[in-house]
């Protein structure tokens, strides 16, 4: 009698082990990627069964003309630039201010952390209300204040900033979360010995603290910037993308024109244009990482 | 002994019935039971407003047919998406399908639903005539056949505030201002004054600002429905093919013509006296911020109404006036192109969105069942009850809904037959103007939703954005095939193929 098994020994037996996780990506990753990218050069039509005709570069053409590419593009990159910088110096701020041992740190750790469990929903019409320009309690206190009532989510000047603070408001946590592992990770006999030689806290924080947080912060910069970039949920709530067209991001343009005008083959290519961008920038930050580590190590 | 003597009777007398029905031809149990093992699967938007009177009458069908009715929901955004591709796919997902009724040409123009004359012409339950005409001959109709059950009827109309209009101080105030009269506004016009006049003060006493209108203006929302309903009177002269969308004879788009520039330069306007943050707000907004008494005037469908007298926490119950959308004096002949005076007030209501409806997928294993829990759930009675009970989200479309008003007292409302008035005055009307209903529907709306909410933003002048939406339409209707579209269009107002 032959024993089949015997067989699947070393590489073999690696590969049919491998292999049923292979075949899900493929369904579920892998062929669903290639078959938007696909879509984006075709024409789709439904009636009959799903049909898709090649359209060669009709769509991608369009998305370079179209002023609302350009528009949307410019209001993610912006949101994920200026939201992502004050969540980094915020979270690194309030790591270091938790690190002293602060009174009350543990409780104030948890408090940090609730806003990043809210789903981004909830988060959209807590803020909602609170910008509401009549029952809203911002524009209820500006003017105890002395400060002038505005219309936070109505005013194209300022829609995005409005966005972006519903956005450092919930992910900062984040940051502050990768970073304090990162903190933690430092040997403490390291910052001792620096102490004992009389660095001041300035000097530890900017030759010590800062280069060794670096590879925390490359990662926690890189995970919340691939996220702004497809921002959506809370942009949905509070505007839908108004007004005009002023807060309206890629990830709601791709959902407008996909979904909502059923124009599917555009839709493939708005979301393609999206992971292009990404892919870019996260390459870009990638490399001027490395390049900065290159040049401290020299 | 006793009690085996009568139980043997009662075998003996079950059993000589059974023989007998059964000889006559009647078999009781199977009768009723006439769907028994049958499963029909309904989908529809996610509960509680339109899939709620679903889930309120499935059981009572269940227990009649034996028929098992299985309820799947989506939110807004994904009904067309799901529904399309199942149709398409011959996925057979669903047998019946409550939907808006602007998706209604792309189903029936496709073949993917059921006709549904044969039925009706044999449904002694339905009472199809008492279904008012506009609904069964044009919200449920294309090209002629019917494809779908009437279960809502929505149409805009105009909301007032009765105890501020009527206040003499505040008539005099405004007399004095404007030389004319303050009643209840007949034409946009006169909308625009009431506006101004009570907009940016405490004008009921309660120690707070209010303000002159609240409309729903959010992109991405039912923005663009609110500005047909203003543009409507601006572009609709009676008795002509519809001017509002698409010209029938060549399918150039009209939207951009003087008649919706001058809709949406009023429209732009009315920012200046409304409720602040308006811009942003949707229709669901602009009914709790109109019953929570913050402004005047107000345009929506039937839901103000319904919430402004039955909702717990309404400081305006009783308080609110209802007429059929305001009117103009002049509209644009887009066949002449040039303006057409009236001597009395042109009224166009417009059926925006047209309200849900519900059809069969054509490919259904079990369209008989599915017509049958489709002729329960829109009876007269059953649709009675829909229309009064609080978060179904239907509105009356039968005669028999504005006839009956003990229902409308028990939902809570306090002058009903204004409300229904309003209502009929507006569906009855000779010049009203249906949705639009082609293949593609959204596309346009989301195109033209984008250029609207640009001019209300003030990014581009009412002018410069219905033009660039029109460049838009003329593309999408390109893209879609200009034969089929304007066969489609024709179709759908009902003129000749050719």
């Amino acid at each position: 009698m032959i024993n089949i098994w015997s067989s699947f020994t070393g590489k073999k037996a690696g590969r049919a082990f491998v292999l049923p996780a292979v075949i899900i990506l493929l369904l579920l990753t892998i062929f669903p990627f290639l078959f938007s990218l696909f879509l984006s050069f075709g024409k789709v039509s439904f009636l009959g069964g799903l049909q898709i005709h090649f359209a060669g570069l009709r769509n991608w053409l369009r998305l370079f003309n179209d002023e609302r590419f350009y528009n949307a593009l410019s209001n993610t990159v912006l949101i994920a630039v200026i939201a992502v910088a004050m969540e980094y110096v915020l979270g690194l701020g309030l790591v270091l201010l938790l690190n002293r041992g602060v009174k009350g740190s543990t409780f104030f750790r948890v408090l940090f952390f609730l806003p990043m469990m809210l789903t981004p929903i909830a988060v959209g019409y807590m803020w909602r209300m609170m910008f509401n320009p009549t029952r809203g309690p911002i524009n209820h206190v500006l003017p105890l204040l002395g400060l002038p009532a505005a219309g936070w989510l109505t005013e194209p000047k300022i829609v995005l900033y409005s966005i972006i603070l519903t956005d450092i408001w919930q992910w900062t946590p984040f940051m502050i979360l990768i970073l304090f592992a990162g903190l933690q990770s430092i040997p403490p006999a390291l910052l001792e010995a620096a102490k004992v030689d009389g660095a001041s806290g300035w000097r530890l924080f900017r030759e010590i603290i800062f280069p060794l947080l670096i590879p925390a912060s490359v990662a926690a910069i890189l995970l919340r910037s691939i996220e702004v970039l497809k921002i959506v949920d809370k942009i949905y709530i509070l505007t839908g993308g108004g007004p005009g067209i002023y807060s309206e991001s890629m990830t709601l343009f791709g959902y407008n024109l996909g979904l909502r005008a059923f124009d599917l083959a555009y839709g493939a290519t708005i979301a393609f244009s999206l992971f292009a961008t990404v892919l870019v920038i996260s390459i870009i930050f990638l490399l001027m990482t490395r390049r900065s580590q290159e040049i401290s190590l020299e | 002994m006793f009690k085996k003597t009568r139980k043997s009777r009662l075998i003996l007398v079950l059993c000589v019935s059974a023989v007998l029905l059964s000889a006559l031809g009647i078999s009781p149990a199977l009768a009723e039971k006439r769907f028994e093992g049958v499963e029909i699967t309904v989908f529809t938007q996610t509960p509680p407003f339109i899939a709620k009177p679903v889930q309120m009458f499935r059981a009572d069908w269940e227990k009649e047919t034996g028929g098992k009715v299985r309820l799947i929901t989506a939110p807004w955004g994904e009904l067309y998406p799901k529904m399309f591709s199942s149709f398409a796919l011959g996925a057979k997902n669903y047998d019946i399908i409550i939907f808006p009724a602007a998706y209604l040409a792309d189903f029936a123009s496709n073949e993917f639903l059921a006709p549904l004359d044969t039925f009706l012409a044999a449904d002694t339950r339905i009472d199809w005539l008492d279904i008012l005409p506009v609904y069964r001959e044009k919200i449920s109709t294309y090209a002629g056949t019917i494809y779908a059950i009437t279960m809502d009827g929505d149409s805009h109309m105009f909301y007032y505030r009765r105890d501020a209009i009527e206040n003499p101080e505040h008539q005099a105030k405004f007399k004095a201002k404007y030389g004319y009269d303050l009643a209840p506004p007949k034409t946009w016009a006169e909308v625009r004054d009431v506006a101004e006049f009570f907009n940016g003060w405490d004008w009921d006493g309660d120690g707070r600002i209010e303000y002159g209108v609240v409309e729903g203006m959010r992109k991405g929302a039912q923005g663009f429905w609110t500005f047909f309903s203003r543009s409507a009177a601006y572009t609709s002269i009676p008795g002509q093919a519809q001017g509002l969308f698409f010209d029938p004879e060549t399918m150039e788009p009209l939207i951009n013509d003087p008649g919706h520039v001058q809709a949406l330069e009023d429209w732009v306007e009315m920012i200046e006296f409304g409720v602040p943050g308006m811009i942003n707000m949707d229709n669901g907004e602009v009914r709790s911020v109109y019953a929570a008494g913050e402004a005047a005037l107000a345009i929506d469908w039937g839901d103000v109404g319904v919430i402004s007298d039955t909702d717990p926490g309404s400081t305006v119950k009783g308080k609110v006036g209802y007429s059929i959308l305001p009117g103009t004096t002049r509209a644009w002949d887009y066949v002449k192109k040039s303006w057409v005076d009236f001597p009395e007030v042109n009224h166009a209501p417009y059926l925006a969105f047209g309200g849900w409806i519900a059809g069969i997928d054509a490919k259904s294993d079990n369209v008989e069942a599915a017509y049958d829990f489709l002729s329960f759930l829109g009876s007269p009675e059953n649709s009675y009850i829909c229309v009064t009970t609080p978060e179904t989200g239907f509105n009356p479309f039968r005669e028999s809904h504005f006839e009956k008003l003990a229902g409308w007292y028990g939902y809570g409302f306090v002058n009903p037959e204004d409300y229904l008035g309003a209502i009929q005055a507006t569906i009855a009307h000779s010049n009203v103007q249906p949705d639009i209903r082609i293949p593609g529907a959204f596309r346009y709306f989301e195109a033209l939703d984008a250029q609207l909410a640009m001019a209300l933003a003030g990014a581009k002048s009412a002018k410069q954005a219905l033009d660039d939406a029109a460049k838009e339409w003329e593309a999408i209707t390109e893209d879609l095939g200009k034969e089929k579209q304007l066969k489609n269009y024709r179709a759908s107002l009902g003129l000749p193929i050719e």
